[in-house]
């Protein structure tokens, strides 16, 4: 009944989820390999809305080539990576009820609120799914004022595996390095890795005699949750054999990690460790949430004073406190892009077959319809997108097509993605995936 | 695909000498319900699909292009033309009424031979378990389980499998708010008040949650989503398909990995709470009865932050042995195991063995030592949240013998925990766990006694009794029903905001409560759901039971408020003007004037005042409320639950009514019937025509190819178009009269069968038979033993349902019957008894 597949997937969705499987560590890790070449695709959401004036060149209105375009002041450090960055302005997510966050429903592409549960999955899982397997599909990291980070540690606002299961988010940075690296740490993080390592070896055991004496029918169905603690705890025992290759990558612990100045020192630690799980291999798509998916955050690090709700009651543009989260933002797109330029994959390096797509879960502002849903892409996929440019979608298209795009560009063949007929005769001039962002 | 043949009676004759010929072979036959058919393709197969089948799906020219001529044993690749043959000859919707019918044994047999081998064929391909899901439990003929049975049938006594129940979402989360929140006891005065053993709720915009410290919070800054945002909270970690109809087989769930590592990380957060409270997530100086004495630590914009909170002095949660652990000096073997063995038992709710306990006193040990006394307790007492009966219940009767069936009867821990799950989600109370420590739950009196203390007893919360009726009716998915913005704006009802979606988890929370009031009176449960025209109406009421105008009331209602504006304003300046420089009366102050909604007309909803079960405070002031009144419908309007907007908002989808879902309600809870799966090959959809009503767009489903089907739910379900799809009455659609006329067609009672004017007399009728009341019986059999019943259950059908009758309806003696049923009672380890379709 269940696919190796699914197990795996299964073990990504979890806070502190972890996997392993009898399958070489090496060929899970997304090094090249004969068959598939790895991909990795990266969503990076800032809360509080995307205002199309903070990334449209001045008086750029239809579609066109970005090479004599200058970027605007939020997103200037993206000048350097003009050739690779794609702005697309006018899609819609009208049918997502975006204002303050849809939640799940930015990257479902279908209603979500406050307190609503999602209600399918989301693209972002879904791609995890699709791209070439790595060892940990799918990690979420959030990105929150400091007493948020680590009064609620993960929390779901924004992933979904189907409807009804959400995917944890992790914030603390000292325990998403255990989980990613507790193998190669040393001192306390070591000790809780090992500590953690050793209760759930003793669960498994526990869950396993508790199996033995069941019904063949519920054996296998029970047999599922004993596998999970296996796959678990054999994780730890394939990242090790693979010590080596991650110590390469595992960014270095400081002080900052146990004794943040400011939210923002975890966040840039996390970043960092979000980075280093795709560079190592270990996982293919990575979810940002700046502001976790909700109306808050703080960015007191930047100098930014003011919180949460009230930096969505101002208008981004020309903003000088907009203008430093977006520059921010946009610090962490080139941190990424440099990364991943530095580590070489086939005959590029891994940024040639990444994805990094930033928008917002709140479409253009806090207090919106979703009419406009400005995205940008960076990155082609290994020339499977169009890079460079700006378009300005014509007609009336909903967000569910540029993720139709996507799933097309990770080999999945289909037309639409969470919206079914009879939505699309209301939400979608057309069918399929959004071809103007299609190489 | 099977359609019905109206031709060739030569056929016919074929057909007709085959059985004659074969008669008395049919005649001689017996079955045993549960017995494995030990005949191959050729025995069984071949000459059943030869006799009844491959006149009409032969090869040449076959109906509904579908020939079973060269179909063959069955395998993985033919599976699904198997399952459809298995769905059609159970059903008895083939062979077609004009041609020759096999016996019901060997029909039955037939129905058997198929399930077995598709169990075999899929068995490394996930398993075929199509037969064991609920909205198949209707394949078994209705005749056949409540009237008499035909000679050659021997019924052997009836048990359920072996086997283990994953806990629900609901239970997983009401287990673990045990642990840390404290709920209010039982008041008498007020019934509907959420109490200590009602279910968690969802919150107010549908997700389950548990919520740490909301109980202490006496002042936060901001409004809905700022309190919202910074209260800890997590989601149930557990997943359940949420859909229409029964929800936990045990049959249906398993716990995946990412779920347990997320209930390692969760158990961490509520053990801490257990021993800090809110200084697990709050600062010490947050936590004050005087929120001005901290004024200068809130200053500045903390909304949406945890510091944002304000915490009472006062301790609400429990405080346990978990709690004596972390602020004892020393920790201790007693302490240890004293913690060990209270949470063991909060979370799998019987005690631990020596050997369990030992185990995970050594897990907390190991910890201690390697992390220190507080994480290395949080780490080691982590670990039994992940205990296989604190995710799963056993029922596996590993002592007791077996009678002479191959039975054994639940007993002790095993028995008094299916008990207390029967109705509960907490812990055995005293009595019961004193019942089952002192060896007297091993009876079926010892069971009864028990169920029916608990039955009897106000203050002992049954939640699971309601989760029945949300899961038998469906009325709690209203909330969930994305609807279109402005399709809903047509409907007369708020679509701003989050408005309507609180409208309906409120509506919900309100059924639940009529449910509650009506279970209270115990007489005549079923009919007085089906047609008690009580509401349980919170604010928005008014308009979701009110009435949908027409064109020309709306527009004679704008013309009303504007000649009324328009007489005020002449009073007003005749007023001035006699009165000059003066301040006309009742300006200052006068409240703002209501909006008018001339799309309504609105019900006066009047009464005593009640209250509903809602939950915690999720989002500041924007939370779900309790207050209620409890009124009567407008007359002529609605009749019971199927006609409140929670049951039809429930049964719609975000443009419209779901003409097709109601009708499959209605035939499947209520008449008996059942529906085959929708052909992969049918494109189920309704021409978009914007402006035409919904009975118009669905001509589709009257071509010969759908309607073999749809005349089951399509009749049943369009009476129901006399409300729009925000459940509001209406007696236009389009400017036309509405139709909401419908039929029962082929009931299986003739005295059901025949036309109706509106989905009040469709009710009315359903409410009078007998039929819809063992039907509903069946639901509950379902429901409490986790498995659809089977022929060897018609005993226990029969005498719930007799139960039910010769206690004018009641409820509780429905269950008293069903509880110390064999089914309930007894398990068998094998596997090939009890558990198959007939």
């Amino acid at each position: 009944m269940i696919s190796r597949r699914n197990l795996l997937q299964g073990l990504a969705v979890g806070a502190g989820a972890a996997l392993g499987a009898p399958i070489l560590p090496q060929r899970l890790l997304a090094s090249p390999t004969p068959n598939a070449t790895p991909k990795r695709i990266i969503f990076f959401m800032q809360n509080q809305g995307f205002d199309p004036k903070t990334c449209i060149p001045a008086g750029m209105k239809h579609s066109g080539s970005l090479g004599k375009a200058k970027l605007p002041e939020p997103i200037s450090a993206l000048e350097p990576y003009k050739d690779r960055l794609h702005i697309i302005n006018g899609l819609h997510g009208m049918h997502t009820s975006p204002s303050h966050s849809a939640f799940f429903g930015a990257l479902g592409g279908y209603r979500g609120s406050d307190g609503v549960p999602p209600s399918a999955s989301t693209i972002d899982y879904e791609l995890s799914k699709a791209l070439p397997q790595t060892l940990l599909p799918h990690l979420c990291i959030g990105m929150d004022s400091i007493e948020n980070m680590k009064t609620k540690p993960t929390i779901a606002t924004l992933s979904a595996s189907g409807a009804g299961s959400p995917i944890f988010m992790h914030s603390n940075p000292n325990h998403l390095y255990q989980m990613l690296y507790g193998g190669i740490s040393s001192g306390e993080i070591r000790r809780q890795h090992e500590a953690r390592s050793s209760v759930l070896s003793q669960v498994e055991l526990l869950a396993a005699s508790k199996g033995q004496s069941l019904p063949p029918s519920d054996q296998q169905r029970y047999g599922q949750y004993v596998q999970g603690f296996q796959d678990v705890n054999g994780l730890r025992d394939r990242l090790d054999t693979v010590s080596d290759h991650l110590r390469k990558f595992a960014p270095k612990v400081d002080e900052r990690y146990s004794n943040p100045e400011f939210e923002t020192d975890w966040h840039d630690r996390l970043l960092d460790l979000g980075i280093s799980a795709l560079s190592s291999g270990i996982t293919n798509t990575l979810t940002i949430g700046s502001g976790r998916g909700e109306i808050f955050g703080a960015w007191k690090g930047l100098g930014i004073e003011q919180q949460g709700h009230n930096l969505g009651h101002m208008d981004q543009p020309d903003n000088p406190i907009w203008i430093k989260i977006r520059q921010y933002n946009s610090r962490m797109l080139v941190r990424i892009m440099e990364k991943l330029d530095s580590v070489p994959e086939g005959s590029g390096t891994m940024m040639d077959n990444t994805l990094i797509v930033y928008t917002s879960n709140n479409a253009d502002k806090q207090h919106t319809n979703g009419a406009n849903w400005p995205v940008m892409l960076l990155g082609n996929l290994d020339g499977a997108f169009k890079s460079g440019c700006f378009t300005q979608v014509e007609g009336k298209r909903p967000i569910n097509a540029l993720y139709t795009s996507l799933l097309r560009a990770a080999g999945q063949n289909i037309d639409r993605f969470n919206m079914d007929d009879k939505m699309a005769k209301k939400y979608d001039d057309s069918n399929g995936p959004l071809k103007e962002v299609l190489a | 695909m099977w359609k019905q043949s109206p031709t060739s009676r030569c056929r016919l004759l074929t057909s007709l000498f085959v059985l004659l010929s074969l008669g008395s072979v049919a005649q001689a036959e017996t079955y045993t319900p549960g017995q494995p058919i030990d005949q191959d393709y050729s025995a069984m197969a071949e000459t059943f699909l030869a006799d009844y089948c491959i006149d009409c799906h032969g090869e040449s020219d076959p109906e509904g292009d579908l020939s079973l001529e060269n179909l063959g044993p069955v395998d993985d690749i033919n599976a699904s033309v198997w399952t459809s043959v298995w769905a059609q000859v159970s059903l008895q919707e083939m062979p077609p009424p004009d041609m020759s019918q096999p016996e019901v044994i060997e029909r039955l047999k037939f129905s058997d031979w198929i399930v077995d081998e598709l169990s075999r064929a899929l068995k490394d391909k996930g398993g075929f378990h199509a037969h064991r899901d609920p909205n198949k439990g209707n394949f078994l003929n209705h005749d056949l389980l409540f009237g008499s049975l035909p000679d050659g049938i021997e019924l052997q006594p009836t048990s359920s499998p072996a086997r283990i129940w994953r806990v629900t979402p609901q239970e997983h989360i009401t287990r673990l708010n045990e642990l840390i929140n404290t709920e209010p006891d039982y008041d008498p005065s007020k019934p509907g008040l959420r109490t200590h053993g009602d279910a968690v709720p969802t919150n107010h915009g549908g997700e389950l949650k548990l919520y740490f410290g909301v109980d202490r919070i006496i002042k936060w800054q901001g409004g809905t989503v700022a309190y919202a945002t910074s209260v800890k909270s997590v989601p149930a970690v557990l997943s359940t398909a949420r859909d229409h109809g029964l929800e936990n087989y045990p049959d249906f769930y398993t716990v995946n990995s990412a779920e347990a590592t997320q209930i390692m990380g969760i158990a961490s957060d509520i053990i801490r709470y257990m021993a800090e409270g809110p200084l697990s997530i709050a600062e010490p100086y947050q936590i004050t009865d005087d929120p001005n004495s901290i004024a200068d630590k809130m200053k500045g914009d903390l909304r949406g932050l945890p510091t944002s909170l304000v915490y009472s002095t006062e301790v609400m949660r429990p405080l346990t042995p978990v709690y004596d652990l972390f602020e004892a000096e020393e920790i201790n073997e007693a302490n240890e195991q004293a913690a060990v063995d209270f949470l063991f038992e909060a979370l799998t709710f019987r005690p631990p063995s020596k050997a369990e306990s030992d185990t995970y006193v050594e897990i907390v040990d190991q910890s201690i030592e390697k992390l220190g006394k507080k994480d290395g307790a949080v780490l080691g007492l982590s670990a039994i949240f992940l205990d296989r009966d604190a995710l799963f219940r056993p029922e596996l009767v590993e002592s007791g013998e077996p009678d002479s069936h191959g039975r054994v009867m639940l007993q002790d821990w095993e028995l008094g925990l299916a008990v207390n799950h029967a109705l509960r989600y907490l812990q055995p109370d005293d009595a019961l766990r004193r019942a089952i420590v002192d060896g007297r739950m091993r009876t079926r009196d010892d069971v009864k006694r028990e169920v029916v203390r608990m039955l009897e007893d106000d203050s002992i919360r049954k939640p699971r009794i309601l989760r029945f009726f949300r899961e038998y009716f469906g009325y709690d998915l209203a909330g969930y029903i994305c609807k279109d913005t402005r399709a809903l704006g047509e409907t007369g009802v708020n679509n701003k905001g989050v408005a309507h979606y609180n409208a309906m988890f409120d509506a919900t929370a309100s059924t639940d409560r009529l449910i509650e009031m009506i279970l209270a009176e115990d007489t005549e449960v079923l009919k007085r759901l089906l047609t008690t025209d009580k509401v349980v109406a919170g604010k928005y009421d008014n308009t979701y039971f009110g009435k949908q105008r027409s064109r020309e009331e709306m527009a004679a209602s704008v013309a009303a408020e504007k000649a009324a504006a328009k007489k005020a304003a002449i009073e007003l300046a005749a007023w001035k003007k006699a009165n000059p420089e003066k301040e006309p009366p009742g300006k200052k102050n006068a409240p703002k004037k209501p909006k008018v909604n001339h799309a309504v007309t609105e019900a006066k909803l009047n009464g005593p005042d009640i209250y509903a079960r809602v939950s915690r405070r999720s989002f500041g002031r924007g939370s779900m409320k309790p207050e209620r009144v409890l009124a009567t419908a407008p007359e002529g309007e609605r009749l019971g639950i199927l006609t409140h907007p929670s049951w039809l908002v429930s049964h719609s989808d975000a443009m419209d009514n779901h003409a097709i879902r109601r009708g499959r309600w209605i035939q499947e809870r209520l008449i008996g019937g059942a529906i085959p799966d929708v052909p992969i090959t049918v494109d189920a959809m309704l021409p978009d025509e914007p402006r035409t009503t919904l009975r118009e767009r669905m001509r589709v489903t009257r071509e010969e190819y759908c309607w073999t089907c749809h005349r089951k739910m399509d009749p049943l379900g369009l009476p129901f178009e006399m409300y729009n799809h925000a459940g509001l009455y209406r007696e236009t659609e389009h400017r036309q009269p509405v139709d909401t006329t419908g039929e029962i067609i082929d009931s299986g009672d003739p005295t059901l069968d025949g036309k109706v004017a509106n989905a009040i007399e469709l009710i009315q009728r359903l409410a009078e038979s007998e039929r819809a009341e063992q039907v509903f019986v069946r639901h509950a059999f379902r429901f409490w033993m986790g498995r659809n019943e089977t022929l060897n259950d018609a005993p226990v059908l029969q005498a719930a349902h007799q139960a039910y009758r010769d206690n004018n309806g009641s409820m509780k003696a429905l269950l008293v019957s069903l509880l110390t049923s064999d089914a309930f009672l007894y398990r068998t380890r094998s596997e090939t008894n009890a558990n198959t379709v007939n």
